[in-house]
């Protein structure tokens, strides 16, 4: 069996907050292969966020470990886990997060250049990521001049820069409307057909349905996970 | 990382003009106040080394250490000058004696500061208009400041009339003088009224034609520099108070300057910490606004260093823009203000208490950049405290 691009080994996260402690996620366990495309889904607060950013390594467990590319990064530096999501892992945002004051191209090449991608290569590699979006027209555009769909594609192009083994989206399709939200769901197969696993974060029926595997989450825990659909 | 850092700055001003065109002119304003700060903390002291350099001697020898006026006289003086003029380290010695008259005969009170000299020994004075008397004129040469001559509507070749006011030896007739030229002398008050003559001419003036008495030397040093021959006529008159220009000036730097550096001190703290605390609300409110941005680039994986470097070039940018701007402006500034204590009553008309120097505009750049820094301390803390998945979270949440 090959080694799951993530993995999370009975992690629990809880929150200390002033009216007592909030248990988000409740010795959760489940391994991402490279193939997968997952959805987890759940009611508002069930701690599928929480998870996502585990995984994502831009949060760390209570308890329990985190492994990607089957390397423990519960006990990484803050600038180590920067390194490994600038170059392993892609972030895909309901609200885009693209920089309004880089055109979509830049935004592209932004995590290349932190990467310290040279510059002809950067520009290449943007090139074919918007053409992979559908988006080589509008590389000179400014997200102000985009519509939600096209930001949300170009935050997909900004999230497979560096090639990375795993992308995670946290509700891609919140702000889109159904038709552009199917387009984005088609990009994010296409993207795993291609060999990069995918775990999406949503409440759409609609994404979910098209993911090959899907984890049902409630109250931190994980209730239900369809398995391997590949 | 410094470079790309920088880039994002200059984009992220360049996206919100409002902001930065305020937070430009408020440290545009304030460093212009704070450049002045900084000309005028040293100003006075320049513009008084320049003074002093200018009237051609670069030691002093006085009674003791009081004020010229206050300090006893130096007597007698005509064997001490004789003295000194003969040591190898000086070049040139004058003797200046200072005395107050009356402008006798006419309709309004004139009271004249006249100084008795060596006529035949380098002055300090530059003559305008007429020739330099000699010594042995009959009546004696008189050089007056423009500002007498225009007063009492005299020029060279006219005759005066001072009855000197010299203390207890007030003498009873005035004393017959002759214009001999108008000169502009080191020290005067725009609204100085100020002569010169002879020494013998002056304690004749004084009623003590016979007296042998100098308030100051004047000393002009050889090629060995104003030390050396201070050190000499210290050794050759120990009693003496001999002091070099460049003493005078820390001296004056140190005592009687020294409430001036003080309150320059205080207005360029305060001035120094408005202009931080302006940027500091800026860029603090700047990055209350950007917290999701920056929480997702922080995901996508740039460093915490990476997002505080950014933090701190876009303080930079804000200070280092409006603090190359407020140099200019505060040169012109302080043009005004420098024309505004100079009409004051006293102040000698060639005195400047802001002087523009290269000194200032490096400590001007290096304030300005310490307070970039320390403005950007607390939204870079902010930064760096960020938490991703909670603001993420959060973010998704409004």
């Amino acid at each position: 069996m090959s080694t799951p691009v993530v993995e999370a080994r009975d992690v629990t996260r809880t929150f200390a907050m002033r009216a007592g402690p909030v248990h988000a996620l409740r010795h959760v366990s489940l391994s991402v292969g490279a193939g997968d495309f997952v959805s987890v889904v759940g009611p508002s607060g069930c701690g599928k966020s929480t998870l996502l950013h585990l995984l994502g390594c831009v949060d760390a467990p209570t308890d329990g470990r985190v492994f990607v590319d089957g390397a423990d990064v519960s006990a990484l530096a803050d600038t180590e886990r920067s390194r490994l999501r600038l170059r392993r892992i892609g972030f895909v945002f309901q609200r885009f997060f693209l920089l309004p004051m880089l055109t979509a191209a830049e935004n592209v090449e932004l995590p290349q250049a932190e990467a310290g991608v040279a510059g002809p290569e950067r520009r290449q590699r943007t090139r074919e990521l918007l053409e992979y979006v559908g988006l080589s027209a509008r590389a000179s555009h400014r997200p102000s001049e985009l519509s939600g769909g096209e930001m949300q594609r170009v935050a997909i192009a900004r999230a497979l820069a560096n090639r990375p083994s795993l992308l995670l989206a946290d509700e891609p399709t919140g702000e889109l409307d159904q038709s552009t939200g199917a387009q984005i769901v088609s990009l994010f197969d296409r993207l795993n057909a291609d060999g990069t696993a995918v775990v999406v974060v949503t409440h759409d029926a609609a994404v979910a349905a098209q993911a090959r595997r899907t984890i049902h989450m409630r109250d931190g825990s994980v209730v239900a996970d369809s398995g391997s659909g590949r | 990382m410094i470079g790309r850092a920088f880039r994002f700055a200059w984009l992220r001003v360049r996206r919100e003009p409002g902001r930065t065109a305020l937070g430009v002119l408020g440290v545009t304003a304030i460093g212009a106040l704070l450049f002045d700060m900084l000309l005028l903390s040293n100003g006075l002291l320049v513009s008084f080394r320049e003074r002093l350099d200018r009237s051609g001697f670069d030691v002093r020898v006085m009674g003791s250490d009081n004020a010229v006026i206050a300090g006893p006289a130096i007597e007698p003086a005509s064997a001490l000058v004789a003295a000194i003029r003969r040591l190898p380290a000086v070049s040139a010695v004058q003797r200046v004696s200072l005395e107050a008259a009356d402008v006798d005969g006419h309709a309004l009170p004139r009271r004249v500061t006249v100084a008795g000299v060596d006529l035949a020994a380098p002055v300090p004075w530059t003559i305008l208009r007429g020739e330099m008397p000699a010594a042995g004129d009959t009546p004696s040469g008189l050089v007056v400041n423009r500002n007498l001559a225009q007063q009492l509507g005299v020029d060279a070749g006219s005759s005066i009339s001072l009855r000197g006011r010299c203390g207890s030896e007030s003498a009873p007739l005035p004393l017959a003088l002759r214009v001999a030229a108008v000169a502009d002398f080191p020290n005067d008050a725009s609204d100085a009224l100020t002569a010169a003559t002879s020494d013998r001419a002056l304690a004749t003036m004084c009623g003590a034609a016979d007296a042998d008495r100098a308030d100051m030397l004047l000393v002009r040093s050889a090629a060995g520099g104003a030390d050396a021959a201070a050190a000499a006529i210290r050794e050759a008159a120990p009693s003496l108070y001999v002091v070099t220009n460049a003493q005078l000036v820390e001296r004056f730097g140190r005592i009687e300057f020294s409430y001036f550096r003080q309150l320059s001190g205080v207005l360029t703290t305060v001035t120094l910490f408005f202009g931080l605390l302006l940027v500091a609300v800026l860029l603090t409110v700047s990055v209350n606004q950007q917290l999701g941005e920056i929480a997702a680039l922080r995901a996508l994986g740039l460093t915490r260093a990476r997002v505080m470097a950014g933090v701190f070039c876009e303080s930079l940018l804000l200070i280092g823009i409006g603090g190359a701007a407020a140099v200019p402006i505060g040169a012109l500034l302080s043009m005004w203000l420098d024309a505004i204590l100079r009409s004051l009553p006293g102040i000698p008309a060639d005195a400047h208490f802001f002087v523009f120097t290269g000194h200032a505009v490096v400590v001007h750049a290096a304030l300005m950049m310490a307070g970039a820094a320390a403005a950007a301390l607390y939204p870079m803390r902010l930064v760096a405290s960020l938490p991703v998945a909670a603001t993420l979270r959060q973010e998704i949440g409004t």
